[in-house]
């Protein structure tokens, strides 16, 4: 009893840790977007990210039943076997999601916590040992729906956004007034992290709680959600400063209004989720909502190579932290109390040893950007967005009137001229109204060159969205070779 | 024993999602339009100036603030019907927060 007594402790310790880091590197996702837009100042968004993480762990408790009460089958384990399994699982989590975090990889906290439970629990005990149905329907459907769930909100709404301040003569549309805007949604991006990412932990303390006897139901106790609250609280706060460095890096090209829609999606998506208990990855839904934000906006177009990547990033996540916390899970099934500080000492060893590689290597676009910046930069969006296609279509219409127009004037400028020639011969008349009649056939040449300008506008859209992912794939070759 | 997905639980979330930021997007989207009917061009500038921002010269904001107050003098609107806009505004302003708070409220009373 002592033993697991002690493991359940370090279990507590280290589902603690994984908190601050989650708080931390998510700070970032919640509040880069107002930074950006300038809705909020850095110091003043991120000590409104922290305290909001703080309110929203105590709004629901659904996602923590659903991590302490459905994804392993305690009852099938061992009491004494569980809470090393789980120690196990928590170690593949943090190990995977700080060397992510170095390497600049995109990754998900949640799929990499859920990833090392799993492996952990596959090796201590088999398949036997997973609540497969639960996994599927709270864990891995989500990941794969809500980022494309918030992506399509998201590009209707930025659409919406967008059509309703719309003006067509010029005039000032207002759309600066969603910098106001963002103050709110950003906060409920904030408060929603915390009512889903806070009860993780909170369900993976509950679990081992539960192992032990140290509580019966599936419901978190105040202590486990004050203490979860406040350590996700901290980690937001003090990852603050990570947002100041790498503010100019990502979200260059979000605007007010753009921002405002992919933050309502973002919050909608995760408190709607919450609500139902499924477990997701905020980082991946929020990078959902920018991506479909920016396909909202006019003349934007999507770099599949970057967003091949991501998506790639974020479904190795799962069996990744799968993999490291089954290699943990070995030692402790093998070796017992041995195994588990063996495996402690290797966590410290290794959380240290990228801290201080992490401290050796200056913060650099590839290592310290947020993922929901790295995501913004999957949709291409022009400086100068091309018109609507009401708008190409009266400019269309003015155009081929223009040249219909100038080419009447012509034809009645020749017709002038030749009438002069016949009448006086070739005097100075004649000349000038040859000279009138070249001068209207150059401006109905204009013309027709800018009425088929405006047909040949969606073909040179899809020109430079050919030209930006070859440009992708040259900066990407180019820094391979830098690398190497 | 096969794996039971409840399928109708996406869909919930998915319909929920959906109108509540279509909601809140639209009744501020609406709230703003009708801020500039009403003659109050919300012109707000960037809290700090980043890198990320694109920042915008003293010289350009007095521009704005000049456009806005000349497209504001030459509305077609009466002065009943601008407080009448700015009441609107208001009103869907009001809206959107109410949507907000009945989300956490439903979250929370659900819970």
């Amino acid at each position: 009893m002592e033993t697991a007594a002690l493991i359940v402790v370090l279990v507590i310790a280290l589902a603690l840790f994984f908190d601050f880091t989650n708080g931390f590197h998510d700070t970032a996702n919640a509040m880069a977007t107002p930074i950006a837009t300038g809705a909020l100042k850095p110091k003043t968004a991120v000590l409104l990210a922290a305290i909001l993480n703080l309110v929203g762990a105590f709004l629901s408790t659904e996602v923590a039943k659903t991590v302490s009460g459905g994804i392993v089958n305690e009852s099938d384990i061992s009491h004494s076997l569980l809470p090393a399994l789980i120690f196990a699982g928590l170690i593949g989590a943090i190990t995977w999601n700080m060397l992510t975090w170095l390497l600049g990889l995109p990754s998900s906290s949640s799929h990499a916590l859920f990833g090392g439970l799993i492996g952990a629990t596959l090796v201590g005990v088999g398949a036997a040992g997973i609540n497969f149905g639960v996994v599927m329907s709270k864990v891995v459907l989500p990941a794969l729906i809500a980022p494309l769930t918030a992506g399509v909100i998201a590009f209707v709404a930025t659409k919406i956004a967008y059509g309703v301040t719309r003006r067509y003569d010029g005039k000032p549309d207002g759309r600066s007034g969603f910098r106001w805007g963002q103050i709110f949604t950003s906060s409920m991006v904030a408060l929603a992290h915390g009512t889903n990412d806070a009860q993780k932990t909170m369900g993976v303390i509950t679990l081992a709680l539960i192992t032990v006897g140290w509580q019966s139901t599936d419901e978190p106790l105040w202590e486990v959600k004050v203490a979860c609250a406040v350590t996700i609280a901290l980690g937001t706060y003090l990852g603050g400063w990570r947002i100041i460095r790498t503010l100019g890096k990502g979200l260059t090209e979000v605007k007010p209004a753009q921002g405002f829609s992919a933050e309502s999606s973002t919050a909608a998506t995760i408190l709607a989720s919450s609500a139902l208990g499924f477990a997701l990855s905020t980082t991946q839904v929020a990078s959902g909502s920018v991506i479909g934000s920016g396909l909202g906006r006019r003349g934007s177009v999507v770099r599949w190579r970057t967003a091949g990547r991501i998506a790639l990033g974020w479904l190795l996540t799962l069996p990744a932290a799968a993999a490291v916390g089954a290699l943990a899970a070995v030692l402790v099934v093998w070796l017992g109390l041995t195994g588990v500080l063996i495996d402690a000492v290797l966590a410290v060893v290794v959380i240290v040893g990228l801290f201080l590689w992490s401290r050796r290597n200056a913060v650099t676009h590839a290592n310290a950007m947020s993922d929901v910046a790295v995501s913004g930069k999957a949709v291409d969006l022009p400086e100068v967005p091309g018109p609507t296609r009401r708008r190409s279509r009266i400019e269309l219409e003015r155009a081929q009137a223009r040249a219909e127009r100038k080419a009447a004037e012509a034809e009645k400028a020749l017709r002038r001229a030749r009438k002069l020639e016949k009448s006086v011969g070739k005097g100075p008349e004649v000349k000038a109204a040859r000279k009138a009649a070249e001068r209207a056939e150059r401006k109905r040449i204009e013309a027709e060159k800018a009425a088929h300008e405006w047909e040949v506008l969606s073909a040179s859209r899809r020109a430079r969205a050919e030209l930006a992912e070859w440009e992708s794939a040259q900066a990407e070759a180019s820094n391979g070779e830098e690398a190497r | 024993m096969g794996i039971e997905i409840d399928w109708l639980a996406f869909f919930q979330v998915f319909l929920a999602a959906l109108i509540g930021a279509v909601a809140i997007v639209t009744f501020y989207a609406l709230g703003l339009r009708m801020l500039v009917r009403a003659g109050r061009v919300p012109l707000v500038t960037p809290a700090e100036f980043t890198d990320a921002i694109t920042v915008i010269s003293e010289k350009e904001l007095r521009h704005a603030e000049k456009q806005a107050a000349k497209a504001a003098k030459k509305s077609p609107l009466t002065e009943g019907q601008k407080r009448f806009a700015l009441v609107l505004a208001y009103a869907c302003f009001l809206v959107c927060g109410a949507a907000v708070v009945g989300g956490i409220t439903l979250i929370v009373v659900g819970h």
